[in-house]
């Protein structure tokens, strides 16, 4: 093993367990090599002090309870999801049935193209909407 | 040990409470965790891991299992942590924080040498080496929680290392 594979190996190690054979490896090149041996202890010693600074912050023990005040106070908005969706297809029937009464074509033709157009109108702002979604 | 199967089971079934129940358990802490290693203050962690999880509970009913649970909580996570980054980022000078414990002198200022060192590293390294002691040097915790590969994860520690040897040679 030469000093930058050890090198790599050394890195490694904080990550995973090295095999025994890589181990034995890195170990024989360390008690020949001072200069790696030397960048052993000093990443030896890094580990030791990161570890020891940085702890994991707990939350505080009312976290729940707070948030489950916030939810208390927030409707649930599984409607509000809904809405959008509820008005555009009443208000395209609506639209529809107004042509069928209003224009002088056949009311089968008008009801069809109103139909589609209602559709692919939707099928835009659904694919829009899921594009810029944020979650 | 709950699994993101046995939440998409409950939301499939509307059973949004228990579902959110268990996201709770095994997320809040993570995702308070990312919030502090992003923000750095725990005060203004908590409250941004409140408006997360309120965010979730509210986007329950539309989560369609596309993405896997832990995907979309920890982008939900990660782009509210920015957001509120962004806007307070004058508030972003404090020191890296944890719970009080007693110290001895000489393990106080190796913890504050080893701290303001970690503050020269690029932002990326220090998230990263910040979530593996965190999550008790988990890999793959950390590229879930930053959406990264497991290899970018370990190459980033690898030049956080390698940067922290050189400055403590220094």
């Amino acid at each position: 093993m030469d000093c930058q594979n050890a090198k790599e190996k050394l890195l490694e190690s904080f990550e995973s367990a090295l095999s025994d054979d890589v181990k034995g490896q890195l170990e024989n090149h360390l008690t020949t090599c001072p200069t790696c041996e030397r960048f052993g202890e000093l990443l030896n010693q890094i580990h030791a002090q990161l570890k020891e600074a940085i702890t994991a912050p707990r939350l505080s023990p009312g976290f729940r309870a707070a948030l489950q005040a916030r939810i208390d106070r927030q409707p649930r908005g599984l409607w509000t999801h809904w809405l959008p969706d509820v008005a555009y297809l009443a208000g395209s029937g609506a639209a529809i049935l107004c042509c069928v009464f209003l224009l002088p074509f056949p009311a089968s033709s008008v009801l069809w193209i109103g139909a589609l157009i209602a559709t692919t109108g939707y099928s835009f702002q659904t694919l829009l909407l899921s594009s810029v979604e944020e979650v | 040990m709950m699994r993101d199967e046995d939440v998409d089971a409950l939301l499939r079934s509307r059973r949004y409470e228990d579902a959110f129940g268990l996201i709770l358990d095994r997320y809040q802490e993570r995702v308070f965790r990312l919030a502090f290693s992003i923000l750095k203050e725990a005060g203004r962690a908590e409250e941004v891991t409140q408006d997360i999880f309120l965010k979730l509970w509210q986007a329950l009913p539309i989560y369609d299992g596309r993405a896997a649970l832990s995907t979309w909580l920890y982008t939900i996570a990660r782009n509210r942590c920015f957001s509120t980054f962004r806007k307070e980022s004058m508030r972003m000078t404090a020191p890296l924080e944890g719970p009080a414990e007693p110290c001895r002198e000489e393990t106080v200022s190796q913890h504050a040498e080893i701290k303001q060192l970690l503050e020269r590293l690029p932002k990326v390294q220090r998230e990263v080496i910040t979530l593996f002691y965190f999550q008790d040097e988990s890999i793959q915790d950390v590229a879930q929680m930053l959406d990264l590969p497991e290899n970018t994860v370990k190459s980033h520690l690898h030049r956080a290392r390698l940067a922290l040897a050189e400055m403590m040679r220094n």
